[in-house]
């Protein structure tokens, strides 16, 4: 019998292009003593454990898992830190809650990008060392290939495309937390520097600074903290075959394995008719059509036109990325899932100021691993 | 940042700059030593199959994904195939402007389930497409030495 578990929790800095004047840890402290606050806890006295997401070569630091507990308050607690999406140590706090083990665990996730030099390297450095680093590109050539084969394989156009960009940068106008938001026309975005065709400037999700911190608590005590409980009623993560060799290059077969896995838990059947809004990765403005497919929103090769039509506009009957997105708010890296529960959460308990949707009840959010993986990590929140 | 002293400055923010050297051996492995030594030593590509999947890796592989069986069928495959998807790349990886750009490809190849990524050659951006029929051009004997980068790049098929 696994137990209810909800996020009581929130702390965010919101997405800057660069925080000059403060290091990882200080922006990690910042998310906790907003997270605690919210949550109304202390963390020497009242978190049981914690979790930190974190990659060694992004944070440029071997063994990171040594830097993690003290600016989350979780010295001499357990602690653990894994390398996956944001939304990958979600589902990890989730299972010890779930499992009965504790009743209060903390999930953090952050990105010091202006810290990173050498992105693209360190990208390449992920690729197969024997059979695809050896050719030495940017490792952005596997998004262009793979929006490429996607268009092909639905017809999705470049305009349908740039329309995600266009609604994402503009919802990013009405999030003071955004960094990245922009009045663009279509042929703007269309018009920017072409990067790995058909992938052009505009459609690469700018990288920002930020941190999260979420705090989560078993039934029984999220009630006595909290008139308002945001419930985590399904959660799944699920990889496609690894290698550029075998995967499925035009569907996103891992985002359709996440989903499977947690709309089961939650016992959804009709993703379009049961969740109110979504925040799903557009690291790259085409993954967002991939991911409304793979996600079950709407058939293989319909989410360009959907896009087209403003279904997925605020208005629209599935807004997806009212926050602006990783193209609006700025890619926070393995933080960037998290970001997007933030912004779930704070729609779920009507807190999300000037871009607030109405009577929402349940949103779901999806978090991709980024290039060269394909591996992602999805859950769904109701209030 | 609100809760900490302000820095107003940009000047003022000190920070450490800090790089290590990082060199590591990977092991080609059992099928990748076989794979690649018939690239070096014959100029042809293997494939393994596995039988119960129908279903044919490049590059060769000892197991199969799908099943988890073990792999022992080796077969050659073509050297030719058909462009899968392709991209063109403007940035390198310090993400300066490539000049020329380049063109790298996902090639299926022709009695295979897999194929190789690799750069395409002798061809103008312009004249690519997906399903374009491509072949591999291969590095002099001599000048092989058990490695992907012993094919030079895909090239058009002439006909």
């Amino acid at each position: 019998m696994t137990r209810k578990v909800a996020i009581v929790g929130i702390g965010y800095t919101g997405c800057r292009p660069l925080t000059a004047e403060v290091s990882y840890k200080e922006l990690v402290y910042e998310a906790a003593v907003k997270a605690y606050e919210d949550a109304g806890l202390d963390p020497r006295r009242d978190v049981d454990s914690f979790v930190t997401v974190a990659e060694d070569f992004i944070e440029g630091t071997s063994i990171f898992d040594e830097y993690t507990p003290d600016q989350l308050g979780g010295m001499l607690k357990p602690n653990v830190t894994i390398p996956g999406e944001g939304i990958h140590g979600l589902a990890t706090a989730y299972l010890q809650i779930a499992s009965g083990l504790v009743d209060v665990v903390v999930v953090e996730a952050h990105s010091k990008a202006s810290n990173v030099l050498t992105l693209p390297h360190i990208t390449a450095y992920a690729m197969d060392p024997v059979y695809n680093r050896p050719l030495q590109a940017n490792p952005i050539f596997i998004a262009g290939m793979e929006m490429n084969r996607y268009m092909w394989a639905t017809g999705a156009t470049q305009e349908q495309c740039a329309q995600v960009v266009v609604k994402n940068k503009r919802c990013a106008l009405y999030n003071p937390t955004a960094a990245y938001g922009a009045n663009l026309e279509i042929d703007d975005v269309l018009a920017a520097e072409m990067v790995a065709y058909p992938l052009g400037r505009q459609e690469i999700s700018p990288h920002a600074d930020g941190a999260v911190v979420l705090v989560l608590a078993a039934g029984e005590v999220a009630e006595s903290l909290t008139d308002l409980p945001i419930w985590i009623r399904g959660i799944g993560w699920c990889n496609d075959a690894p290698s550029l060799e075998t995967r499925g290059w035009g569907r996103a077969i891992y985002a359709e394995g996440a989903g499977k896995m947690a709309y089961q838990m939650a016992g959804i059947r009709n993703p379009m008719e049961e969740i109110d809004f979504a925040e799903l990765d557009d690291t790259y403005a085409y993954k967002e059509l991939q991911h409304l497919e793979a996600l079950g929103f709407c058939q293989f090769g319909e989410a360009g036109i959907l896009t087209a039509e403003g279904v997925t506009e605020p208005g629209g009957a599935l807004p997806v990325n009212v926050s602006g997105g990783n193209l609006g708010c700025g890619h926070l890296l393995d933080a960037a899932g998290l970001r997007a529960v933030v912004e779930v959460v704070l729609q779920l308990r009507g807190e999300a100021g000037s871009h607030q949707l109405p009577d929402v009840e349940t949103g779901l959010a999806f978090g991709w691993r980024g290039l060269p993986s394909t591996s992602g990590a999805v859950v769904i929140l109701s209030n | 940042m609100a809760i900490l002293e302000k820095v107003d400055k940009l000047h003022q923010a000190i920070a450490w700059q800090g790089d290590i050297p990082i060199t590591n051996r990977y092991t080609a492995g059992v099928a990748g030593e076989r794979f690649l030594r018939e690239i070096k030593d014959h100029a042809r590509i293997l494939g393994t199959r596995c039988p119960d999947c129908d279903l044919v890796y490049v590059p060769a592989a000892l197991f199969c994904e799908r099943c988890f069986a073990q792999l022992d069928e080796w077969l050659e495959v073509s050297s030719q195939g058909r462009v899968f998807t392709f991209t063109v790349l403007f940035r390198d990886l310090e993400d300066r402007p490539l000049d020329p750009p380049a063109v790298l490809a996902y090639v299926k190849l022709n009695g295979s389930n897999g194929g190789l990524v690799h750069y395409l050659g002798e061809v103008e951006p312009d004249q690519v497409f997906i399903g374009l029929e491509v072949e591999a051009v291969f590095k002099e004997a001599s000048e092989r030495e058990g490695s992907i980068l012993d094919i030079r790049y895909f090239r058009p098929l002439k006909r």
